[in-house]
């Protein structure tokens, strides 16, 4: 299954086979740093607004796809927000990976991360930044990145398929 | 001089967040333990702070920054970057900063970002994107510092004279106190808490226990995999 995160409030993309799509329908309340997504009711964000339940669709998902506004070099705040309240997709505990420190598994799925970036002027720095956080974030989730891409427009994303 | 500290922390009380903008304010304000050329007196000096916990500009902040000379942001990482919330007012800030009425070329930018994780350079995204963000809004960024093991801080020990877990932390904030008094750059630093990693790491996964028990829950459900 591909999860398909993105800030497009219309969702005009074609995509191959299933899919689920975290879009905005609803304010987003922010992570506020309680963790009781790892010790009050592990796996899901305490948090009750809709998009509590990232965590548990990252754990079904084979393919973790990023539509997004280019905000400075990452996602866009609806986005980055969704993925704040997701940590509960990882363990708390720690283990050491690429002489790192990140977080244990708490799923057995491989995550293969895309990220599709809009934006006009988006600068070399930024794209740089995308690219590395993207990085980082397959090491913190233990998957790969497939692609990240730049596109000026949101319009232009209507021609891909995903 | 006027120093903006905001806390981009989500959390409204305590936090690693506060505890470093404390560190700094006192630093700030204690003339004996800077460098001499930084010195400043007492009635050129102004600090104050801005509460980022929401999603929105604190009220007076962007009047604040039109006569300020630097204004520090200390947020946690929140997954290899900056928080949603704290990203959502740096971008309403960069829209009003297209305003004249709002604009001060003289802003100087510092960020310190902490992490749970041990190794301090795994902010440094974070604080690119903060680079990035000063680069939009034609602010000058002059550097920051990643802090590892910023989970544990309120847990360790202060200890006069330069010694015990925060000394390094301590010693990065101290320079950066100079750095922002004597209006200069710069090169991010990323230090961790002085704590070897694998107690780090033991004393974390003790508390995670810890915390699911006094939440009535039981250590194996730190690893529940819920279906929906």
């Amino acid at each position: 299954m591909k999860l398909i995160i993105t800030d497009l409030e219309n969702f005009n993309i074609a995509v191959e086979g299933e899919y689920k799509l975290i879009n905005p329908h609803g304010e987003v309340h922010p992570c506020i740093g309680c963790f009781g997504c790892w010790v009050r009711t592990p796996g899901k964000c305490v948090i009750r607004d809709g998009y509590e339940g990232t965590g548990i669709e990252m754990g079904k998902c084979s393919e973790l796809i990023f539509i997004s506004k280019c905000c400075y070099g990452g996602l866009s705040p609806f986005i980055k927000t969704v993925q704040d309240r997701a940590i509960s997709y990882i363990h708390p505990d720690f283990v050491l990976r690429k002489g790192e420190m990140h977080h244990k598994r708490r799923y057995q799925n491989i995550i293969s991360l895309s990220a599709y970036f809009y934006g006009e002027n988006i600068t070399e720095q930024e794209k740089e930044t995308a690219r590395n956080i993207l990085e980082a974030n397959a090491d913190n989730y233990d998957g790969t990145v497939k692609t990240v891409c730049f596109y000026q427009t949101a319009e232009e994303l209507e021609d891909i398929r995903l | 001089m006027k120093i903006i500290l905001a806390n981009g922390s989500p959390k409204v009380g305590d936090s690693a967040s506060r505890i470093f903008l404390a560190y700094l304010k006192d630093y700030f304000t204690d003339q004996s333990r800077q460098q001499p050329e930084a010195v400043l007196r007492d009635e050129e000096r102004k600090i104050l702070e801005a509460e980022f916990h929401a999603a929105h500009i604190p009220e007076g902040t962007m009047e604040e920054l039109k006569s300020a000379d630097a204004l520090i942001f200390a947020c946690p990482l929140y997954v290899d970057g900056l928080p949603g919330h704290l990203l959502s007012c740096l971008m309403q800030m960069e829209s009003l900063l297209r305003n004249p009425q709002w604009q001060n070329p003289g802003l100087r930018i510092y960020g310190i970002v902490n992490c749970g994780f041990y190794e301090g350079i795994q902010a440094q995204y974070a604080l690119e994107l903060l680079r990035n963000w000063c680069a939009r809004t034609g602010l000058a960024w002059c550097g920051g510092i990643g802090i590892g093991g910023g989970g544990g801080i309120s847990m360790m020990p202060a200890v006069e004279g330069g010694h015990g877990p925060r000394a390094p932390v301590e010693k990065a904030l101290a320079e950066m106190t100079d750095t922002v008094l004597q209006q200069k750059i710069q090169e991010n630093k990323y230090v961790s808490v002085a704590f070897p990693r694998f107690l780090y790491k033991l004393a974390a996964q003790a508390g995670w226990r810890q915390s699911i028990r006094a939440n009535g829950g039981k250590v194996r459900d730190l690893g529940k995999r819920p279906e929906e």
